[in-house]
């Protein structure tokens, strides 16, 4: 069990950090710019949230697969991850990706664009801009928004069972954990790690509300 | 202050109801755009900023050319050092009011300015030296103005911008802000340009003022001159001039002032309770319309104020007459509003002797609450 939870918590963790930074760059060229098939982008971004997951997990599939289209069957890359631990953390980056592009959209989209354009006036080139400005004022949504992909992550179940399967030990994550326990007749198993899932939840909205409430940057009163 | 600078404007920037559609060449150091709301005064402000995309023309400060479409040039507002003091004064919530004032210290040093001296100058002229370690959400609606002002002219701007300074100002505040914004204007040789929808503001000011309709300049010159025209200021001609001056408080006492113009031995003036102290220098406004002439010296009149002065010349404003009196030779003349009956009936020519009468309420105070310098 607790093997379940350390992995899920690894590979959750590194789905996000793959993700957040050209997902917060999408979302800010969203939320920012026009240009011809933004609508086309922002909807593809978007498929895996509408999508079933395991159709989402199928496509992997396809693309995975030593056969697939990126293995021998295409551009024959030399791939090993299907099955893997690896497999894991690319359903869950996948499945994770529209719900941080989404929500850090909203936070740019939240930002005043005439501050950024204020910081122009003064001589602030727009990558410092961007660093400087607009991240820190778009940080409590930013905040937000790993917060949910991260348990969304946590969370995901049907394309990682698809392609990384429940081989416990190896690929087993608590949501695929839960759903044998329930299987196998295992409630005590079931309950604990309904517990731990309460626990890792309710842990992961605690953080999301501190960083929120947190100002941007601490300051002095006077 | 002898300022020589060149503005060139020329602007073609097509918007949903009309185009804006200039051709200005401004040499005064402080010129106002005036117009009411709707008539592309921001707009033309920010294709100056470069903030606005599909800007036709050409836009030269002196010999930086800003925007050349024939000569495919456009300087990115991130070049045109530009100090910009935006009507609601957006300031940077996540930073406190030194770091506001600090953002523009990078182009002030490449421009050679002294950044902490020229800092602690600025904060001590707009008198923000208690708000440093505010965050900037706590200020009030004058205070932010002044941050604001502060934050463009610390960045070493060669070019301030000001976009209704003082709008987003309750009435009482804004008579405590002009005199921070005379300061700047007497201090600094930066061109400023101000928007404005208020001839007070305008006339307080400014040394040119260019008159905005739908996007196009139908006049364009000396405020004073500008607003006397019925066609600026249709339906309250002769309302929209009045005569400012500065004076030295002499004394206060019980409910009223006076005010000293023109230096010692000057022309005392009778007005409400200045709040400074005695010996420093106050704006006075007067209305144009409050003052009262009379070819005689009054006896029991109410009005405080009665003044020995000399007709220096009268123009025509639609129905009314401007009245241009010299009260004090080294001043600019008063203006006083008269109808043609009333020219007629005190047979005003220039040369003639009359007496103006305003109460002390007509003089309206303005006062930075520091003392001046």
């Amino acid at each position: 069990m607790s093997t379940a939870l350390w992995l899920t918590l690894q590979t959750s963790a590194l789905a996000v950090m793959l993700i957040v930074l050209p997902c917060v760059l999408l979302a800010y060229v969203l939320a920012r710019y026009q240009f011809h098939g933004k609508g086309i982008v922002s909807g593809l971004v978007g498929m895996p949230l509408v999508m079933p997951p395991t159709a989402v997990g199928y496509l992997l599939l396809r693309f995975l697969a030593d056969d697939g289209w990126l293995g021998s069957g295409g551009v024959d890359l030399d791939l090993d991850i299907l099955l893997t631990w690896r497999a894991t953390v690319v359903a869950c980056a996948v499945m994770a990706t529209p719900l941080l592009v989404r929500t850090a959209r909203v936070a740019f989209e939240g930002v005043d664009p005439r501050l950024e354009a204020m910081a122009h006036t003064l001589g602030i080139s727009r990558t410092r801009t961007f660093f400087r400005f607009t991240l820190p004022l778009a940080f409590r949504g930013l905040a937000a928004a790993v917060i949910l992909a991260f348990t969304r992550a946590i969370g995901e179940f049907g394309a990682t069972i698809t392609i990384a399967g429940n081989i416990p030990g190896k690929t087993q994550t608590l949501s695929t954990a839960i759903f044998t326990a329930q299987q196998v007749g295992n409630d005590a198993e079931a309950y604990a790690l309904l517990g731990v899932s309460l626990t890792v939840g309710f842990l992961a909205i605690l953080s999301s509300e501190w960083l929120v409430q947190q100002r941007p940057a601490p300051r002095r009163r006077s | 202050m002898s300022v020589s600078h060149q503005l060139e404007l020329r602007v073609h920037l097509p918007l949903d109801r009309f185009d804006v559609d200039v051709d200005l060449l401004l040499t005064r150091h402080v010129t106002a755009i005036f117009g009411a709301s709707g008539s592309g005064k921001t707009s033309l402000l920010e294709c100056i900023a470069g903030l606005r995309n599909g800007v036709r023309g050409r836009i030269r400060l002196d010999d930086q050319v800003w925007l050349d479409r024939d000569a495919r040039v456009r300087v990115p507002p991130t070049g045109r050092d530009i100090g910009f003091v935006p009507q609601e004064g957006l300031l940077f919530p996540h930073l406190d009011v030194r770091e506001n004032l600090a953002t523009g210290a990078r182009r002030a040093r490449l421009r050679g300015f002294e950044v902490e001296a020229h800092t602690r100058e600025i904060v001590d002229m707009l008198d923000i030296g208690h708000l440093l370690h505010r965050r900037v959400t706590t200020l009030s609606g004058g205070e932010r103005q002044r941050v604001s002002l502060a934050r463009a002219l610390c960045s070493g701007p060669r070019l301030l911008l000001l976009d209704e300074p003082m709008a987003a100002i309750d009435a009482g505040l804004r008579r405590r802000v002009l005199p921070f914004l005379r300061k700047v204007r007497d201090r600094f040789e930066i061109p400023i340009l101000l928007i404005s929808h208020d001839p007070l503001e305008v006339q307080a000011l400014c040394d040119e003022v260019v008159v905005l309709r739908d996007g196009k300049s139908v006049a364009q010159g000396d405020p004073r001159v500008v607003f006397a025209d019925p066609k600026v200021l249709p339906g309250a001609a002769g309302q929209g001039l009045f005569n400012f001056m500065e004076g030295i408080v002499a004394r206060t006492e019980d409910g009223f002032s006076v005010v000293l113009l023109g230096g010692p031995g000057g022309l005392e003036l009778i007005t409400p309770p200045a709040a400074s102290r005695v010996g420093e220098k106050v704006l006075l406004g007067v209305p144009a319309d409050d003052l009262l002439l009379a070819r005689q010296r009054l006896e029991g009149v109410s009005a405080s104020n009665l003044l020995p002065a000399t007709v220096a010349a009268i123009t025509p404003s639609g129905a009314l007459r401007i009245v241009h009196l010299t009260v004090v030779p080294e001043l600019p003349p008063f203006l006083a509003t008269l109808t043609e009956r009333s020219c007629l009936a005190l047979q005003l020519a220039p040369g003639v002797q009359v007496f103006v009468a305003a109460k002390a309420s007509s003089f309206k105070l303005f006062e930075a609450g520091v003392a001046a310098d």
